[in-house]
């Protein structure tokens, strides 16, 4: 009896559950691509901050004082310490190796360089024509990986290099090819050597020089737009440093530094070491870093990593409070929903409640019906939503979000929550009814 | 004629008040519906505008933007060419409304030395107004070196004379202490200064002594004459762009240009944050529009009842349609004032969650709200037009 009271109230009704089921469904839908996409939205972003470039710094432990200026350093060639190359694989090993997005080793030269006019060959650096010219003037020459292939210890490769960690470098033409003898010069340095793509150039340090060609034009905003950027062969052999880099620039995804990251890791107990360690804090990952490259000294480059932060943490406290205010309207309109379609049924209940039924069992029976539509409307709600969220993720950021269970149970308790809250204070009314006055149509 | 116009319109608002007053639950659940929608339109407006310039601010965290340098700068160490002082003049404090910090630097390599170590070391001195080293590295640690003397770092670095900050490497090197006495040797020029902040940047500044432009210009025997300056703007990409190229026009004998790094980072940020906010309100304010239309249309279609009677005793549909619409324009209207007022109010809250500023109330946003409400609220009621076709009869005998 109780089934076909509520069957009887879907079917004789059902342009009026349908509105019912409407609002609900469409309230749900926004609390489904809300939540989605809140949920969704840190991930997303930090991949966007590492346009930003490198936030940890790894420099030899035993250095002395870099003579830095403006990104150069004015230190003798032979001053100062050197950190291996072949070590750089082992950076994929450490615990958050996957959240290590790019690395780039850098070694600068001071060089002198002469422009040449006749092309030189590209394998071999030898100058078809020789030709002798005066050194006409002096410039930094910073040896990277533009797009280097690594070999990882696990024998996968992995793409890395400058053109990862700084995204904002804009090159016209194109990047070198690691390991041969090009280069790429920075735009103020061309205008001043009067040097365009596919010129050569002739690099001294004291010793004899090697012969370059360009193959693109930088433009990075920095000093790099005053040097000359080649492969790290090229600047190794030229600082007679084989196999050396001086600074390394690591881009990691970092989950934003609390009060807990910001306390001194030697004050932890064992158990509050192991969440550290085991959280991707930009001081955990720089410490793994530190462990797996011997003699190193990695700094967390502030400015990045403290802006990133900051930042994210009020976007994402944005976003929630925006998905709070979606959630707090689906729920009112919703409710409002439900109460309106328990005050118009007074004649009903006061049917039944002349046929004898309890005001228990007639909030009972509103209260199923309610239910019922609620995790209808919810469950399309939920779909509806999905879709949305793929949309708007796709559009924002190019990646939709993946549907979570945890947001459709979320939906479907806000659906069944709402609507049970909506109909209890019409309900509680509806129990004080004096039938007869009703069906009088008082 | 006259008479009879005043005596329609009488009875019109008669019935529009009895239509209102005859069933306060029904009232209350609309008012709720609507007003709950204005509301979070409200909030949601006005949270967006202020979000988006909030955020502009917010990226001033990540420091300087602009450099200005001079032109043709060669590669030599301690670039021989240098630009005047008085290019700090020509600098404005503000654009478009947006503040603008500026400070000078000028670099020098001499030797240092500390009272509390033997070595002496080759270090990188930066003049520059020490007082402004805080805003400018933002995103930087000043540590005061005798911790517990209840002055922050950047109150330490306002009031000083002979006072200089030390970046994280020097003061490794040099074993500085609270109070250290540095002693700088410059070929004939010599100097000193005591330690008042340690600064950790992870950047260069690390391996930086700062200290007051005019002591580091005598110390290195430039006077008037910085290396570079470094210019935090605020604003959207847009603002800063024509922000580069204005000053860049007042001042042709140096070169303006942006800092990549972070003028295109923060352009690509801000573009994606402000898609995400527009996009999540735009269709947050659509599906609350329709879940309010749904719950009212709702309620309206229950009012058979009534159109049927209004139309057995004469009424046109027409003008049975003006009365219902006329009663949800009205309710609309007093849903939206109430709602959109709550709205605001709560959008200032949330902005200070947010950011820790109230979120100025945008008056332009409350009347939108308001005329959004009440297109909802009309829209809503237009359902019972579908009633026209209803016979009196039917609904009388509870057939329809």
């Amino acid at each position: 009896m109780f089934l076909r009271l509520v069957a009887d109230s879907f079917g004789r009704r059902p342009r009026h559950k349908l509105l019912t089921g409407a609002a609900l469904a469409l309230g749900m839908g926004v609390a489904t691509a809300a939540l989605s996409v809140s949920l969704d939205v840190g991930d997303r972003l930090a991949k966007e901050f590492r346009s930003l470039g490198a936030n940890l710094l790894v420099t030899p432990q035993a250095d002395s004082l870099p003579l830095e200026i403006s990104g150069v350093d004015y230190r003798p060639m032979n001053a100062g310490a050197y950190l291996p190359e072949s070590d750089l694989p082992k950076l994929k090993t450490i615990f958050w190796h996957n959240n290590i997005i790019a690395f780039a080793p850098v070694l600068e030269v001071s060089v002198g360089f002469a422009p040449l006019e006749a092309p030189a060959d590209t394998q071999t650096g030898l100058l078809h024509t020789p030709v002798t010219q005066v050194v006409i003037g002096r410039s930094i020459l910073i040896g990277t990986w533009a797009n280097n292939l690594v070999s990882l210890p696990d024998g996968s490769r992995f793409l890395t290099g400058v053109d990862r960690t700084n995204e904002w470098w804009q090159v016209d033409g194109r990047w070198f090819t690691d390991g041969t003898k090009e280069c790429i010069l920075g735009k103020s340095f061309a205008r001043r050597a009067g040097l365009k793509l596919g010129d050569t150039l002739r690099i001294e340090t004291p010793k004899p020089g090697i012969l370059l060609t360009v193959t693109g034009i930088l433009t990075s905003g920095g000093t790099e737009d005053d040097a000359i950027v080649a492969p790290m062969a090229v600047a190794q052999k030229l600082a007679d440093k084989p196999g050396a880099y001086r600074k390394l620039y690591v881009s990691a995804l970092t989950k934003p530094e609390d009060d807990f990251a910001r306390r001194d890791p030697k004050t932890f107990t064992p158990a509050e070491y192991d969440r550290w360690f085991c959280t991707p804090y930009i001081s955990s990952i720089a410490f793994q870093i530190q462990q797996e490259l011997t003699g190193t000294d990695v700094r967390v480059i502030r400015r990045v990593a403290e802006g990133e932060g900051q930042v994210l943490t009020r976007v994402r406290m944005l976003l929630w409070l925006v998905t709070g205010a979606a959630l707090l309207a689906a729920a009112l309109a919703v409710g409002a929903s439900a109460a309106a379609s328990v005050i118009e049924r007074r004649t009903e209940i006061g049917l039944m409640k002349a046929l004898g039924a309890g005001s228990g069992m007639v909030g009972f029976l509103l209260a199923a019906e309610q239910l019922l539509l609620a995790f209808v409307g919810g469950g399309i709600g939920y779909a509806l939503g999905i879709i949305l969220a793929r949309k708007l993720g796709q559009k924002i950021f190019g990646a939709a979000p993946e549907p979570s269970f945890i947001v459709f149970f979320v939906v479907i308790a806000l659906a069944a929550g709402v609507t049970v809250l909506g109909s209890a204070l019409p309900l509680r009314r509806a129990a004080r009814y004096q039938p007869a006055p009703i069906l009088r149509g008082e | 004629m006259a008479a009879h116009y005043t005596a329609n319109r009488a009875m019109f608002w008669r019935i529009l008040r009895r239509l209102l007053g005859a069933n306060r639950g029904r009232l209350f659940v609309i008012l709720l519906a609507l007003g709950a929608g204005a509301a979070v339109t409200a909030a949601l407006l006005n949270l967006q505008v202020d979000a988006k310039r909030r955020l502009t601010s917010e990226f001033r965290v990540f420091g300087a933007n602009v450099i200005i340098t001079p032109q043709n700068l060669s590669a030599s160490p301690v670039g021989n060419q240098l630009l005047s002082e008085s290019l700090m003049n020509k600098i404005p404090s503000e654009f478009e409304g947006r503040p603008i910090l500026a400070a000078a630097f000028l670099y020098l390599v001499a030797e240092a030395s500390s009272n509390t170590s033997p070595t002496t070391i080759q270090a990188v001195v930066a003049g520059t107004d020490i007082t402004r080293l805080p805003q400018i590295g933002a995103g930087w640690k000043f540590e005061p070196l005798a911790p517990g003397t209840g002055e922050s770092a950047p109150a330490l670095l306002t009031s000083l004379s002979l006072r200089c900050a030390v970046g994280a490497r020097v003061a490794e090197q040099l074993k500085v202490i609270h109070g250290a006495q540095l002693s700088f040797d410059n070929g004939s020029k010599k100097t000193s200064c005591e330690v008042v902040s340690v600064i950790t940047s992870g950047g260069p500044e690390d391996n930086h002594i700062f200290m007051d432009m005019p002591a580091a210009q005598e110390l290195a025997s430039l006077s008037r004459r910085v290396s570079l300056i470094l210019v935090s703007a605020e604003g959207t990409p847009g603002i800063i762009e024509r922000f580069i190229s204005t000053l860049a026009k007042s001042l042709p004998e140096a070169d303006v240009h942006g800092i990549r790094q972070f003028t295109e980072g923060e352009a690509k940020i801000y573009n994606r944050i402000s898609g995400l906010l527009t996009a999540t309100v735009g269709i947050v304010l659509l599906l609350t529009g329709l879940c309010v239309m749904a719950a009212m249309t709702n309620v309206a279609m229950e009012r058979k009842m009534d159109v049927g009677l209004m139309k057995a005793i004469g009424g046109s549909m027409r003008r049975v349609l003006r009365l219902f619409l006329a009663e949800a324009a009205l309710l609309g209207l007093i849903g939206g004032l109430i709602g959109a007022a709550l709205g605001i109010i709560l959008s200032m809250g949330l902005g200070k969650a947010v950011f820790g500023v109230a979120a100025r109330p945008r008056l332009i946003v409350y009347p939108v709200a308001v005329a959004l409400t009440i297109i909802v609220a009309i829209l809503s009621a237009f359902p019972l037009r579908r009633l026209a076709s209803i016979r009196p009869a039917s609904v009388f005998r509870g057939e329809a």
